[in-house]
């Protein structure tokens, strides 16, 4: 088989596949209860529904305020402190077993704390999260700046750079790959943040389309609430891994 | 095989061929590697191949060995022809291909273990053939502990023990260093004189072809054929004494010199398409 | 003293052992962000909200309550199960997935996506199908570890090297033995990358259902304490999912180290 003739296979191949799954979902969905799953075509006219009464375009607006937001204070924070961490021994030994430990936590375990504390609108669920988001920044950044090899810094050194030039033109540079590779992971998790904090905090956005109606037994709607989380986290992902190629593109062939 | 006084034995008369290549060609793409490649190799007999670097010998071996089909022409191996792997054929890869997850215990026993011999069988088989490579006490050791000739030398162990009728040694000596490599080529001749097998022995280097070889097969050109097979004539067993007589230097400066025409060609070429 | 050579300084300068050293600023740091975290708790924070003191006090009386226990082990089980469903689904999926062209190109559209969303959307209208039952709880771990499992043996099993395979079939090896002797061992590492993985994902998975569905366990405890103000008393299960997500990740490095001794991180 020609390489060419490989690639046809596998693309009519995935297609059958989208399509044996839509007519799989349409059949079980026409044989089952409405109340407890509804059919392929029951979901995408709810998905159309509710696009055009400005349900959901308003939902993926609250959503993404709150993700965008959590997700740039995570990097920026993760970034940072990753790149201290890096350079500055004695915090790294300090703080390693701690971020080792709260990254292995489910942090949706903490959003209970969270609310007592800062109750349950926006600014909790920020916290909430950041809380997802800043670990695989910080985890990924610390490991690249700390990978950096030492022959290029003794190169920059020896061309006598300043310590802040040595960052400018080495030691970021090196380590944005990794902190991709972080932020790739970090969209993922901000997602996961993102939905936990609209179920059990103050409820608006793709999360609270989800709940209600649930709670109405219309498993179109929240099926088609489901869909466009899927869809918004594809292409979130999508562009992750897009930033991530665009950032070790001297990588290659090395 | 005919025994004289002086003990020396006369090569045996390619006698029946155990290896037959059959108007073999091989194309990737639009490129053709070799044409009309015709051979015949004899039961106890070792056929050397030299060629520049990627002139297809290491796919020739692989057409022999079933792993890839071939474009035209075709390999029999005792009258049978090859599609897939055949049984009592044995590859020492240029790759090494040791699994990185076994040691070298496991990665000589895995012909063994696949073709289902019993268990003591396999331990007392790999431990010798282990000693005979000249690796005893490195059994537990994994590919990463070894160096690049103890990694070859795992490999030839790992074909030399499932005690294969055919042996297709790709560069086996290619990474090992000039000592080493006098010493192995010896104990491989020795091995061989007490279990005669067919062998292709591909190497890069032409004393390593004519010390090994009945004959010695020259690849030339482009796509690649068989330029010119060479009888080396030189009395088996082999030692030591044949790096030194005049039939050896003789064939070795023949070979040399056919080899250099397709290199001077080549650059003249060169010269003339600027 | 006369046994000191006359050079020697009087007194040593003072060096930590390494190991010392390092155990000394972790502790250190670790007494900073108890102290930390009380201090902002006592100062700004209402007085229910859990501190260091508080969670010591009641730690004794709560981990030797019958109700944390068995809720510790209804979580510790669930989550079991559910990566252990998970991990051998994803072995055998991914596995397929990387060996079989056309299994690849029907599955991937759909590992894909669910790997990229967060799974928990699923779990309110999950209680539509199982009910307000631990079977929401089972499924949802057991989906969330698999995906991670099942993507990292695919992508192992994809970068398998050519020659292995070649060796495999140069020695007659039959698919079982490609697959089970040749590519399963080549993407262990893969393997127990998606675990670790996996395991973060179970948890959370477990936790959110315990909240959503109401179901006893960990989760439900923390849910339940906080709400009635015990705020210190959830503060230990919260402490004891991270020891838990903190254990399975060593148990993974663990495995990493004594399973794959030959695997050279490049
Ligand atoms: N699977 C493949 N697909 C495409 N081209 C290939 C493939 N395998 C080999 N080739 C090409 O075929 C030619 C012959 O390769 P081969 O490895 O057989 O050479 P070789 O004589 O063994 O070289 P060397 O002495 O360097 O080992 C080369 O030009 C190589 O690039
Ligand atoms: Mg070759």
């Amino acid at each position: 088989m020609s390489f060419d003739a490989g690639r046809r296979r596998s693309l009519s191949v995935s297609l059958l596949g989208l399509v044996l799954g839509a007519g799989i979902w349409e059949y079980v969905g026409r044989h089952t209860q409405k109340s407890s799953f509804a059919s392929f075509s029951a979901t995408v006219s709810a998905l159309w529904h509710m696009t055009a009464s400005g349900e959901l375009p308003r939902a993926l607006r609250s959503s993404l305020e709150l993700f965008a937001a959590g997700l740039g204070i995570a990097i920026v924070i993760g970034f940072l402190l990753g790149l201290v961490m890096a350079r500055i021994e004695i915090v790294r030994t300090g703080l390693e077993p701690y971020v080792a430990m709260l990254y292995a936590t489910p942090m949706v375990a903490l959003i209970p704390a969270i609310l007592a504390m800062f109750g349950f609108e926006f600014r909790a669920k920020l916290i909430v999260v950041v809380m997802f988001g800043i670990w695989p920044v910080l985890i990924n950044t610390l490991e690249g700046a700390r990978s950096v090899n030492p022959e290029l810094i003794e190169v920059a050194k020896s061309y006598r750079s300043k310590e802040l030039q040595l960052w400018g033109h080495v030691i970021i540079p090196y380590t944005l790959p990794f902190t991709m590779t972080g932020v790739r992971q970090s969209i993922a998790r901000c997602l996961i943040g993102m939905i936990a904090s609209e179920f059990l905090l103050s409820a608006n956005g793709l999360g609270n389309l989800i709940l209600i109606y649930t709670q109405r037994f219309d498993t179109a709607h929240v099926l088609a609430a489901v869909l466009s989380i899927t869809l918004l986290a594809t292409l979130l992902m999508g562009i992750g891994r897009g930033l991530e190629n665009y950032f070790a593109r001297w990588k290659v062939g090395v | 095989m005919t025994r004289h006084d002086d003990g020396v034995t006369l090569p045996a008369a390619p006698s029946a061929g155990r290896i037959e290549i059959d108007g073999l060609a091989k194309r990737f793409g639009p490129l053709s590697v070799f044409e009309d490649i015709n051979l015949t190799i004899g039961e106890r007999e070792i056929v050397s191949i030299v060629g520049p670097s990627g002139c297809g010998k290491t796919t020739m071996l692989r057409c022999i060995d079933g792993l890839v089909k071939p474009d035209g022409g075709e390999v029999r191996i005792d009258g049978q022809r090859v599609t897939t792997p055949p049984r009592g054929v044995a590859v020492v890869f240029q790759h090494f291909g040791l699994f990185p997850w076994k040691t070298v215990f496991e990665n000589v026993a895995y012909g063994l273990r696949l073709s289902g011999v019993p268990k003591k069988q396999i331990e007392a088989s790999v431990l010798r053939h282990i000693e005979l490579v000249g690796l005893a006490g490195f059994e537990k050791a994994y590919p990463y502990q070894l160096s690049g000739g103890m990694q070859q030398r795992t490999g030839l162990a790992r074909a030399l023990a499932t005690e294969p009728q055919v042996l297709l040694m790709d560069e086996p000596f290619a990474s090992i260093d000039a000592q080493t490599r006098e010493i192995l080529q010896f104990e491989l001749l020795r091995i061989w004189e007490s279990r005669p097998t067919s062998m292709v022995f591909v190497t890069h280097s032409i004393e390593e072809a004519v010390l090994m070889g009945d004959r010695v097969v020259v690849l030339r050109g482009r796509p690649s054929s068989i330029h010119e097979v060479i009888e080396t004539g030189l009395p088996r067993p082999r030692t030591r004494e044949v790096l030194s007589s005049p039939r050896f230097n003789e064939v070795r400066e023949h070979v040399w010199s056919t080899l250099m025409q397709e290199a001077e060609q080549a650059e003249r070429e060169l010269q003339e398409s600027r | 003293m006369s046994a000191v050579p006359q050079s020697a300084p009087l007194v040593r300068p003072f060096v930590l052992n390494p190991g010392v050293r390092k155990l000394a600023i972790r502790i250190g740091t670790g007494i900073l962000l108890l102290a930390l975290w009380e201090g902002l708790v006592t100062w700004l924070a209402p007085s229910y909200v859990a501190r260091p003191s508080g969670v010591a006090r009641v730690l004794p009386r709560v981990v030797s309550s019958a109700e944390f226990r068995s809720d510790a082990k209804v979580t510790v089980v669930s989550v079991f199960e559910g990566l252990g469903i998970g991990v051998v689904l994803g072995v055998v999926v991914g596995l397929t997935m990387g060996r079989l062209r056309d299994v690849d190109a029907l599955l991937r559209f759909y590992v894909s996506s669910f790997f990229a969303m967060p799974l928990i959307a699923l779990v309110p209208v999950m209680t539509l199908w199982f009910g307000y039952t631990g079977t929401v709880r089972l499924v949802i771990v057991s989906f969330g570890a698999f995906l991670p499992v099942c993507l990292n043996v695919y992508d192992g099993t994809r970068k398998l090297p050519a020659q292995y395979v070649e060796v495999a079939d140069s020695y007659h090896a039959r698919w079982w033995n490609v697959w089970f002797g040749i590519a399963l061992p080549a993407s262990l590492p893969y393997l127990l990358a998606g675990f670790r993985l996996a395991a973060g994902r179970a948890l959370v998975a477990a936790v959110i259902a315990e909240y959503l569905v109401s179901l006893k366990g960990l989760g439900y405890f923390i849910l339940y304490d906080s709400r009635t103000f015990h705020q210190n008393e959830a503060a230990v299960a919260v402490i004891a999912l991270a020891l838990l997500g903190v254990a399975i990740n060593s148990a993974a490095g663990f495995a990493t180290r004594r399973l794959l001794p030959w695997y050279r991180p490049s």
